[in-house]
C-alpha cells in the first residue's frame, strides 16, 4: 500500500510561490477578491509561510511553503462530527465537500492552520477551470489534497493502456511547478524512492513533531552554505 | 384534603388568569430584539458566514462564546434544585421551579447557537445520519439531549400538583390543564409515587449536569491549542457555569419579584443565602482562574506565553481585566456583606457577573484562535452586526420563552409552598432533635 | 362560577397516553439514534470504542428516563384513583 508524502527542501526554496499559484489554478481555488483578502478570508491551499529569525530581522527570513501536511495521525480527523474528512489507507487526508456541515471544528483543530473555509459563494463555473476538480459551494471547508484526482487519473490511464501504474506519473501541481525544484513527491512507503531517502536525510525535519501528529511533510532544513 | 386558602396564592395565579399592560410591552421589546435577530441571521443564511467578522485564522467567536455561556446559565436549575432538594435546604421552594424553567428554556437557545454557527446549517441532519462519536460535538450533542430530557423531566413532575390546581380553580384552558394533570388528585400514593420520581430525577440531573459542561469544555480541551489543551477544563467550566447560572437565576427573580408582586414569596433571606452561594463561586472561579494562568506563566512554553500575554497585557487585555473586575473584584465588594441592601447588592454582583462570564468565554475562544502556531499573517477579530443581533435575539427568545411560561403555569410552586407551611416546620424541627445529643432511639 | 360543560373523561385520558407516549417515543428514539451510531462506526471502521463507550454510559441514563416517566404514569395516572388512603 502506497503512502504518499512530500519533501520540501528549504534550502532551494526561493519564495517565488509559483508553487501557490499552480495549485490554484489546479484545484480551482477561488479568488476571493480584495475585500475578503483584506478581511483575512484568503483560501490558499498552499501558503508560503515567512519565518524571521527573532535575533537577525533584517538578514534571515525562511520561506517555508505549507501544503496540508497529511497527518497520519490527524487532529482534525478526530474532531468532524459527521465523517467529512478522514484519513484513507494510503495516508491522503480527504475532505467529502457534500458531508460537511461548515461547524469548522477541523479548523480550530489543525495545529498547522491548513484548513481553509468558504465565507460566501466564491466559485462560480467559469472558463479555464480544472474539470477534475469539483467546485466548493458556500459553508465548507477545503484544503489540499495532494492534488488526488492526479493520482487517480493516473492510475485509470495505467488501467485504460493495461499496464502497471507507476508512482512517478503521480505528481501534484506544486512540485510540478516549483522552478527550484525544491518540491519532491512520491511513496514514503518504497524505501528507494526519492522521496523516502530524502526523508531519512540528516537535515530532515518535521514541523510541530512534538504534537505527534506524524505530519507527512517532511522538511530539509538549510544547509552550511546558507549562513546560518 | 383540605388545604387553607391562603390569599396570598392568589398572586400566584394572577398571571395565569389575567394580563396586564406590562406584559404586552415586554413582548413588543422582546419581539424587536428577537427580530434584529432574525433578520441577522437571514441575511448570514443567504449569503454565507462571511457577513460576521470571522477570518482565517479566527474560525470561532461569538455564536461559540454564546453558545458554552447560555448552555452554562442553564445549571442554574441543577445546581438550586436538585442539589438544595436533596440537602433538604428549605429556603429552595420558591425558587425551584423559577430555575427549573431558566435550564429549561435556556438549553434550547443554547443547542441553538451550534445551529446557527454551522456554515451548511441545512446539513444539520448529517450529525444525526453520520454522526461521529469520536468527536466531541457529538459528546455534546447526546449529553446535552440528556440534560434536556432531565430538565424537561424534572421541571414537568413538580409541576404536576400546582396544574391539577389550575385545572380546579381555572376556567380557562380545561383540557389543556386536566390532560397535564394526569389524574392528579393528592392521594397518598400519588404523592409518594411523585416524591420517589422528583427524588430519582433530582439525583440523576446533577451528574449529567456536570457532565454537560464538561463535554462542552470538550469541545476546546481535546483540540492540541495552546491554551486550550489544558485538564483544568472540565472542572473548570462547571464551576463557571453553576457560578454564571446562579447569577441568571438571580437576576431572573429579581425581575419577576417585581413584575408580578412576589415580595411575599421571595424574601431578602433568599437572596441573602443566594448571595452567599453566589460569594462561594466567585472565590472558586478565581481560584480556577488563578490555577489556570498561573500554570501556563510558570512553565512559560512560548506557544502559551504569547496567548497568555495576549490577554494580560495585549489586545485582549480590557476584555481580561474587566473579567476579573465584574468576576471577582465586583462579587466580593458587594457580596461579603449582605445585611443591609440585600437584593440590590446581590443584584448589581449579578449583573456584572454576566457580563463577566461572558467575557471569560470569549476570552477562552478568540485569543487561542487568535495565535496560530505558525508564522501566519495575524488578523483581529471583529465582530459584525449580525453577531450583535443574533446575540441580542437569542437574549430576547429565552425571555420571551419564559415570559410565555410564565402566562400559563405559576412561576412558584404552589404545593411546595403549601408543604414547606404544614409539614416542614415540624419536620425540620425533628431532624435538628436528631442531632442533639440523646439517646439513640430503639427503631420499631 | 358560570357553567362550563365537563370535559369528557375519555378525551382526557386519551391525550394523556398520547402525551406520555410522545414522552416515551422520543426518549426511546434518542436510544435508536445512538445505537444506529454504533453500528455506522462499525461499519465504517471508525472509532468503534468511543461510541461503545459512550453509549454504555448514555443509554442506561435514557433507560432511567423511560423508567421514571412510565412510573409516574402509573403511580399517578393509571392507578392513583384507585389506591385513594
Amino acid at each position: 500500500m502506497a503512502l504518499w508524502g512530500m519533501v520540501i527542501d528549504l534550502d532551494r526554496c526561493t519564495g517565488c510561490q509559483a508553487c501557490v499559484m499552480a495549485c490554484k489554478a489546479e484545484n480551482n481555488v477561488p479568488a476571493v477578491g480584495a475585500e475578503e483578502a483584506k478581511r483575512g478570508r484568503v483560501i490558499s491551499w498552499m501558503q508560503v509561510l515567512t519565518e524571521t529569525d527573532e535575533e537577525h530581522h533584517a538578514s534571515k527570513t525562511r520561506f517555508i511553503p505549507r501544503p496540508c501536511l497529511q497527518c497520519d495521525d490527524p487532529p482534525c480527523t478526530k474532531v468532524c462530527p459527521v465523517y467529512a474528512t478522514y484519513r484513507n489507507p494510503e495516508g491522503i487526508v480527504a475532505q467529502i465537500y457534500d458531508r460537511c456541515i461548515g461547524c469548522r471544528f477541523c479548523m480550530a483543530a489543525c495545529p498547522y492552520n491548513a484548513k481553509y473555509f468558504n465565507w460566501f459563494s466564491y466559485q462560480k463555473e467559469a472558463p479555464g477551470q480544472n474539470p477534475d476538480v469539483s467546485l466548493r459551494e458556500k459553508g465548507v471547508v477545503e484544503k489540499c489534497t495532494f492534488c488526488h484526482h492526479r493520482l487517480q487519473n493516473a492510475r485509470e490511464r495505467a488501467l485504460a493502456e493495461k499496464r502497471q501504474f507507476d508512482p512517478a506519473e503521480y505528481v501534484p501541481a506544486c512540485a510540478e511547478a516549483c522552478p527550484a525544484k525544491a518540491i519532491v513527491f512520491g511513496d514514503l512507503a518504497d524505501p528507494a524512492s526519492e522521496v523516502a531517502q530524502l526523508a531519512r536525510s540528516p537535515r530532515a525535519f518535521k514541523l510541530q513533531e512534538e504534537l505527534g501528529t506524524k505530519p507527512k511533510v517532511i522538511y530539509l532544513t538549510e544547509g552550511e552554505g546558507s549562513g546560518s | 384534603m383540605a388545604h387553607e386558602r391562603d390569599d396570598h396564592e392568589d398572586i400566584l395565579l394572577a398571571p395565569i388568569e389575567r394580563t396586564g399592560p406590562g406584559f404586552y410591552w415586554a413582548v413588543a421589546f422582546l419581539s424587536l430584539l428577537i427580530l434584529w435577530g432574525a433578520i441577522a441571521y437571514s441575511v448570514q443564511y443567504t449569503q454565507g458566514l462571511g457577513v460576521t467578522g470571522l477570518h482565517q485564522p479566527v474560525g470561532w467567536g461569538f455564536y461559540v462564546t454564546n453558545f458554552v455561556f447560555f448552555i452554562g446559565i442553564s445549571h442554574a436549575g441543577t445546581l438550586i434544585s436538585a442539589i438544595l432538594r436533596l440537602s433538604k435546604a428549605e429556603w429552595r421552594r420558591p425558587i425551584t421551579r423559577m430555575a427549573e424553567v431558566i435550564t429549561c428554556m435556556v438549553i434550547f437557545i443554547g443547542a441553538g447557537q451550534i445551529l446557527v454557527d454551522l456554515g451548511r446549517p441545512d446539513r444539520m441532519m448529517n450529525v444525526l445520519h453520520h454522526g461521529r462519536y469520536q468527536s466531541p460535538l457529538l459528546w455534546d450533542a447526546t449529553s446535552i439531549s440528556a440534560y434536556l430530557m432531565a430538565s424537561l423531566t424534572y421541571l414537568y413532575l413538580p409541576m404536576i400538583p400546582d396544574i391539577a390546581i389550575l385545572r380546579d380553580r381555572l376556567s380557562k384552558r380545561k383540557l389543556f390543564y386536566s390532560v397535564l394533570a394526569l389524574g392528579w388528585t393528592g392521594t397518598e400514593h400519588q404523592q409518594r409515587v411523585l416524591n420517589r420520581a422528583i427524588a430519582i430525577m433530582a439525583v440523576l440531573v446533577i451528574p449529567i449536569a456536570v457532565s454537560v459542561h464538561s463535554v462542552v469544555s470538550f469541545v476546546f480541551s481535546m483540540t492540541l491549542q495552546p491554551a486550550w489543551h489544558s485538564t483544568i477544563f472540565g472542572p473548570y467550566f462547571v464551576v463557571g457555569a453553576i457560578f454564571s447560572g446562579i447569577a441568571g437565576l438571580i437576576v431572573t427573580m429579581i425581575i419577576f419579584r417585581k413584575a408580578y408582586g412576589l415580595h411575599y414569596y421571595l424574601k431578602p433571606i433568599h437572596f441573602r443565602y443566594l448571595g452567599q452561594l453566589l460569594l462561594i463561586m466567585a472565590l472558586l472561579w478565581f481560584y480556577f482562574t488563578f490555577a489556570e494562568y498561573l500554570t501556563g506563566y510558570y512553565g512559560a512554553e512560548p506557544e502559551e506565553m504569547k496567548v497568555f500575554w495576549a490577554k494580560f497585557s495585549g489586545p485582549f487585555s480590557p476584555f481580561f481585566w474587566s473579567m476579573v473586575l465584574c468576576n471577582f473584584v465586583i462579587p466580593l465588594l458587594c457580596l461579603t456583606s449582605l445585611r443591609q441592601h440585600t437584593v440590590g447588592k446581590v443584584l448589581f454582583a449579578s449583573l456584572a457577573i454576566i457580563i463577566g462570564m461572558w467575557l471569560e468565554r470569549f476570552v477562552i475562544v478568540v485569543p487561542t484562535l487568535s495565535y496560530p502556531r505558525l508564522p501566519f499573517p495575524e488578523g483581529v477579530y471583529a465582530p459584525t452586526w449580525v453577531e450583535w443581533g443574533e446575540t441580542a435575539g437569542s437574549v430576547g427568545l429565552f425571555a420571551l420563552f419564559y415570559l410565555l411560561f410564565t402566562k400559563f403555569f405559576p412561576i412558584i410552586s404552589i404545593w411546595e409552598m403549601r408543604e414547606g407551611r404544614e409539614k416542614s416546620v415540624r419536620e425540620v424541627e425533628e431532624r435538628i432533635l436528631t442531632y442533639l445529643p440523646g439517646e439513640v432511639a430503639e427503631k420499631p | 362560577m358560570e357553567y362550563q360543560p365537563p370535559v369528557s373523561d375519555r378525551l382526557i385520558r386519551r391525550l394523556q397516553w398520547i402525551w406520555v407516549g410522545g414522552a416515551f417515543l422520543l426518549v426511546g428514539g434518542f436510544i435508536a439514534w445512538i445505537v444506529h451510531l454504533i453500528v455506522a462506526s462499525w461499519r465504517l471502521d471508525d472509532v468503534i470504542q468511543a461510541s461503545v463507550g459512550i453509549s454504555i454510559v448514555a443509554i442506561p441514563i435514557f433507560l432511567v428516563f423511560m423508567g421514571v416517566i412510565f412510573y409516574v404514569f402509573w403511580g399517578v395516572t393509571l392507578h392513583g384513583r384507585k389506591r385513594e388512603d
